[in-house]
């Protein structure tokens, strides 16, 4: 009986295994795909063979080299400054916000919350127009503040998740340091955030990404600016009809050094992520 | 089933009472729904009546210099103390005064034809060219102007609260009491007053970067802002409804062309939602089941996938998938027929959907591994002693459990897939294109299709119509079933 | 004290309101009687726009302009935005936009009904006309106004060819292209789900499109003729030595897996590093219609170089496009990257009828229908058309699917 409950054991096991692995190999053959298309010594987008006939690494080298047309490093380096400072802005709002709403209590807390949730839910597009002109207005046009303003704005908006995992922190610590006659500002700043570690990385690594990943936004604001480009748009544009022929094998090359930070930060804090997100997402 | 055996029922049928109620309560609650809409709106006109009867009180209690307030913002507050608060609403009627008059004039005096002033071309024989009066700017006039309003509603909100102060100044001096100092201000603002400080700076941002073009989203579809009246060269103007009346039968092809893309919007993100969802949890049961060896590298390898920038992956997908892409190349090599996933309307369809598997389901892999470690390995072992096997543990206890726990996560899912741009725009751009459909593909969304009308066509104002119903479908709905599912969650008691 | 204090705010207040009504007045005055420093030079601030593989040359093209006017100082910033997205880009923002650009002929009506472009007028309008071939003067004209200066007129397609494979005999009509195709087991390429393309089988099957007193589209392609352009594009399709797909599928494929594939001169360069010494083109084959054998048709385009309407320096930057169109730079330009010029002396000089690739676009020009009546409501539907030939998707009926693309171009 035992030995029968054992061998299903690992039948099931073993299923389990041959499942996950052929998952593994779809989930990764793009990737994969991506790399070999990286080194390949063809201009163009479309080959006749499967695997390219000329290996090079001139791909790479290129993107640093010939850099008076499609500024690789230099988008890079855009990109890094955008990010950082989104990530430090956006990560002090989202929380600053959620935890208004999670644990104060204020008139109209309700409105703004409702308010906050429709507001989400308008699409964005016809707004970009809009936003680019207001900006002009303001004269931050094609400027990197612009951006680091409009993707923070948009981080207003995204406090489902923190509050639900402040929601979940015991009240009654909160509670006896205000009777203690802590104000609250020190409550937030020296009990909540500590105890909030996943959240605010979660936060922090969301907001951080967002810069690396728009390219619509970035380019209604940039429009034809190269040298303010942020990474997405810069490579986008190398896919565009009359660059594709040319550009096609960089724009592998540039993905690839890309997406190499972004996996490292993911592999590094992938626990936080977790549980950030498992944690704000099952409360509402 | 009643609701007192509740306790007794297995976790399958709990899901089915819980659905049956769902639908049962359908109506109840959409009634509430708009009950409660009914009710916010009611209020808010309440509140501004009371808030005009209360600024005639105000009027009438004051003394001279309250009275006087009404003209010179905060001058009881300057007379009486606080002197740092009189000197605020001054400077705000002061920076307001220039403002009307360096900017908001100029632009709302033509609110309401949007501009008059057409271009004039002559010639200038000294430089041997052309020269141009520019015309109005519509579309700018319309923008400051929204602007300005937003600006003036935000003074007139400062201005009755100013009038009240000042009221609240003389009483304080005719009970002579001590006003409340600069230094007591900033100690409130930092403790029982917090949420104004932690809201000030986002409500801001939000204010110019959401509020105000959307409200100049929304008026542009009572416009005819399309590729005829383009500024700069042209003039747009009112035209009221007219563009809703096109979506709403009007105009055959675009109201056919709406409804057909509503249509084909709903398919998509229940299943873009749903399908993920259950795939992406049965994957994380897959890794975290005991006995299965090297969880972490599992994990990570799906992990990559979300890291990889998604406008990559979805144009590479694009690129693989093509008519002449690396799996036809592939199906030719072994002499089978080649495959029109991108070209052909349904299968292009099907594709996206399993493309959007691709990209989603390691993130529902990440969020449900989560929660499954939370779920209570009692469930599961008292489900084993009534020898229930790994299927029925599945639907009676995993399922229910994880999707009563993240409803609101779902919402948002759906509401995200949508309004899901990236993978209809990147894959297959909205395409084949459809000989019976304006100006959109078969696999356009209604958000992919308005911003092609927006970026090709220069169609402004049916954009904005699209723009105003595609909100109007995801708020209801969402709002809906944020209420309906808080309720569902109070009775609901898994721990 | 207090009543002091009242007093003088509202005067404060009464001032300011003043002040502020008279203050933009004097603004605008000072700005209108600002003086010129005679002594230094003026300073110019203009951007171009022009594609990514123009860009060196214009480069080249504005020092010699610098060199050729040194009387001011110009400072000209480039951008890089190809003649195909020209117009979507401009309209985003005029003031941000290019105060010279290059666009294809076809954006021409929608940008000036938008107001984009900056009418050329007395000498400089003369010289264009003098200099510029019929074709791409009109193509810049609209109600007798001209709105920019022709730069190129290559913007048509026609046959390249892998001379091993196919004859110069075969390459005259579709039938015997695909024949030798089969023989060779390799492919045609066509890009049918493309309206440019697509449209040149109506055209040869003598279909029209026109523009209509209210400037709206008309088009007939849905008539007997169009109906029969329509099965030989069902037909094409249906063979397996078919092959569509963008332009990376010819660029890639040519000599391997493609025998054959129509296209323009922009892709001259790939097509002779991929076939060496088999390179050959000629104009566009014959396919056959209800039996006979007729010409296919094809768009006649021409690259326009514009001024926008909102520059700040109309007259410089008036100048400059006229630089980048003279005979000078056009000569340069077809030296450099082969292009046709649409400048009558440069056309008519030996080296450029000898070039291939032009040869066969001046042969197709015969059968050209010009892209100046084509509005932006064409594109889409007849793209679907092709499109649903390229899937094999014959449901509804080609009849009706005709009928359902006219009714949207002409909506």
């Amino acid at each position: 009986m035992k030995k029968s409950y054992k061998r299903s054991r690992k039948i099931t096991n073993g299923i389990i295994y041959i499942i996950l692995t052929v998952m593994a190999i779809f989930w990764l053959s793009p990737i994969v795909w991506l790399l070999i298309r990286s080194f390949q010594g063809e201009k163009g987008a479309w080959i006749t063979t499967l695997l390219p006939k000329q290996w090079t690494l001139s791909n790479y080298t290129r993107l640093f080299t010939q850099t008076d047309m499609f500024n690789y490093p230099l988008w890079f380096l855009n990109t890094f400054k955008i990010a950082v400072f989104t990530c430090i802005i956006s990560t002090l709002l989202i929380l600053m916000v959620s935890y208004c709403y999670s644990r104060l209590r204020f008139k109209s807390r309700k409105a703004f919350m409702n308010l906050g949730l429709v507001l989400g839910m308008f699409p964005g597009f016809m707004t970009m127009i809009a936003i680019y002109h207001i900006l002009k207005a303001f004269g931050l046009y094609q400027s990197h503040i612009s951006l680091i303003l409009v993707y923070s704005s948009g981080a207003c908006l995204a406090y489902f998740i923190p509050k639900g995992f402040f929601d979940m922190l015991p009240r009654s610590m909160d509670e006896a340091s205000i009777i203690d006659g802590a104000t609250r500002s020190q409550v937030f700043w020296k009990i909540i955030i500590p105890m909030s570690k996943p959240i605010v990385v979660y936060t922090a690594l969301t907001s951080f990404l967002a810069p690396w990943l728009d390219f619509i936004f970035a380019s209604i604001i940039m429009k034809d600016n190269y040298d303010k480009y942020t990474m997405a748009v810069g490579l986008f544009k190398m896919l565009e009809r009359e660059n594709l022929y040319e550009y096609f094998t960089r724009f592998c090359a540039g993905a690839v050094l890309v997406s190499i930070p972004i996996t490292i930060l993911f592999i590094c804090f992938q626990g936080y992520y977790v549980e950030g997100v498992a944690g704000g997402s099952t409360k509402g | 089933m009643k609701a007192k055996n509740y306790h007794m029922m297995s976790g399958y049928q709990k899901v089915i009472y819980h659905l049956s109620l769902f639908f049962k309560n359908l109506p109840h609650n959409l009634k509430k729904f708009f009950k409660i809409l009914g009710k916010a709106i009611a209020c808010f006109f309440i509140r501004i009546v009371e808030g005009f009867a209360n600024f005639g009180r105000t009027f009438s209690e004051g003394n001279k210099f309250t009275k006087l307030s009404f003209l010179i913002m905060g001058l009881s507050c300057l007379i009486y103390g606080p002197f740092w608060m009189g000197l605020s609403f001054f400077l705000i009627e002061i920076l307001f005064i220039l403002f009307i008059k360096e900017f908001a004039i100029l632009y709302l005096v033509d609110l309401t034809t949007l501009g008059t002033q057409a271009e004039v071309e002559t010639f200038n024989e000294a430089k041997g060219i052309m020269e141009y009066i520019t015309a109005d700017n519509s579309m700018l006039i319309l923008l400051y102007s929204v602007l300005s309003l937003v600006v003036i509603c935000i003074f007139i909100i400062a201005y009755i609260q100013s009038t009240k102060e000042c009221l609240n100044a003389q009483h304080r001096h005719e009970r002579e009491e001590q006003a409340q100092s600069f230094k007591m201000m900033l100690r409130s603002l930092k403790d029982e007053n917090y949420h104004i400080t932690l809201l000030s700076i986002p409500t801001l941002l939000l204010i110019c970067f959401t509020v105000i073009p959307l409200i100049f989203m929304i008026l542009l579809a009572f416009t005819n802002y399309d590729a005829n009246h383009q500024p700069p060269g042209n003039l747009f103007t009112w035209v009221g409804f007219g563009n809703f009346k096109d979506i709403f039968g009007k105009n055959a092809i675009k109201s056919y062309t709406f409804l057909y893309l509503l249509q084909w919007d709903l398919i998509w993100s229940f299943f873009a939602t749903f399908l993920n969802y259950i795939l992406g949890m049965i994957l994380a049961m897959m890794i975290n089941k005991k006995g299965i060896r090297g969880k972490k590298i599992w994990r990570t390898i799906f992990v990559i996938t979300i890291a990889v920038p998604q406008f990559v992956t979805l144009l590479l997908m694009s690129k693989i998938l093509g008519d002449n892409g690396t799996v036809n190349l592939i199906l030719e090599r072994f002499g089978l027929q080649t495959i029109p996933f991108l070209t052909d309307g349904h299968t292009a369809r099907i594709v996206i959907i399993i493309v959007n598997l691709w990209v989603g389901i390691p993130y529902t892999m990440l969020i449900t591994s989560g929660i499954l470690m939370n779920i209570p390995s009692e469930l599961y072992e008292s489900a084993k002693i009534d020898g229930a096997n790994a299927a029925v543990s599945f639907f009676k206890i995993t399922l229910p459990y994880v999707l009563f726990v993240t409803t609101p996560y779902l919402i948002t899912q759906f509401v995200g897939n949508f309004n899901n741009f990236n993978v209809i725009y990147l894959l297959t751009g909205g395409g084949p294109q459809s000989t019976v459909l304006y100006q959109a593909g078969e696999t356009d969304l209604l958000v992919t299709w308005l911003y092609k009308l927006t970026i090709n066509y220069q169609d402004y104002n049916l954009a904005s119509v699209i723009g105003i119903l595609v909100f109007v479908v995801s708020a209801s709905l969402s709002l809906i079933v944020f209420n309906m599912s808080s309720s569902v969650k109070n009775e609901e008691q898994f721990q | 004290m207090k009543k002091f204090v009242a007093v003088f705010l509202t005067t404060l207040l009464v001032t300011t309101a003043l002040f502020a009504g008279g203050a933009k007045e004097s603004n605008s005055s000072t700005q209108n009687t600002k003086p010129v420093d005679m002594m230094e030079k003026e300073t110019v601030n203009l951007k171009v726009w022009g594609s990514i593989d123009a860009q060196d040359l214009l480069k080249e093209m504005v020092e010699s302009f610098k060199q050729e006017y040194p009387e001011k100082e110009y400072n000209i910033e480039f951008g890089i935005v190809s003649e195909a997205d020209a117009k979507a880009r401009y309209l985003e923002d005029p003031e941000a936009a290019a105060d010279v650009f290059f666009f294809a002929n076809d954006q021409l009506k929608d940008m000036v009904k938008a107001g984009a472009l900056y009418q050329i007028a007395g000498s400089y309008k003369e010289k264009v006309i003098a200099q510029n071939g019929e074709g791409s003067v009109e193509s810049a004209t609209v109600d007798n106004k001209l709105y920019a200066f022709p730069e190129t007129a290559d913007n048509g397609y026609f046959m390249y060819y892998d001379k091993s494979v196919i004859s110069s005999e075969d390459a005259k009509s579709l039938d015997s292209i695909l024949a030798a195709c089969k023989e060779s087991n390799k492919k045609f390429y066509f890009d049918l789900s493309n309206s440019w393309y697509v449209a040149s089988f109506f055209f040869g099957a003598g279909c029209s499109l026109g523009i209509d007193e209210n400037g709206k589209q008309t088009c007939n392609f849905n008539n007997a003729d169009g109906l029969s352009a329509a099965n030989a594009i069902k037909e094409l399709t249906a063979s397996p030595y078919f092959m569509g797909g963008d332009q990376s599928v010819l660029t890639g494929g040519m000599g391997d897996s493609l025998a054959a594939g129509v296209c323009g001169t922009w892709v001259a360069n790939a097509m002779k590093e991929k076939l060496g010494d088999n390179y050959a083109a000629t104009k566009l084959p014959t396919f056959t219609r209800d039996g006979e054998q007729v010409q296919l048709g094809s768009f006649a385009g021409y690259k326009l170089c514009g001024v926008s309407k909102v520059t700040k320096s109309p007259v410089d930057a008036m100048k400059l496009a006229q630089w980048f169109t003279n005979e000078q730079n056009q000569l340069l330009r077809f030296e450099k990257r082969g292009i046709g010029p649409s400048n009558i002396k440069v056309a008519a000089m030996d080296e450029v009828l000898k070039t291939p690739e032009l040869a066969a676009l001046a042969q197709q020009s015969l059968y050209a229908v010009s892209q100046n009546d084509v509005l932006g409501t064409f594109w889409g539907p007849v793209e679907a058309f092709g499109a649903n030939m390229e899937a094999f998707n014959y449901e509804p009926s080609i009849q009706a699917q005709l009928d359902d693309v006219v009714s949207q171009i002409t909506n």
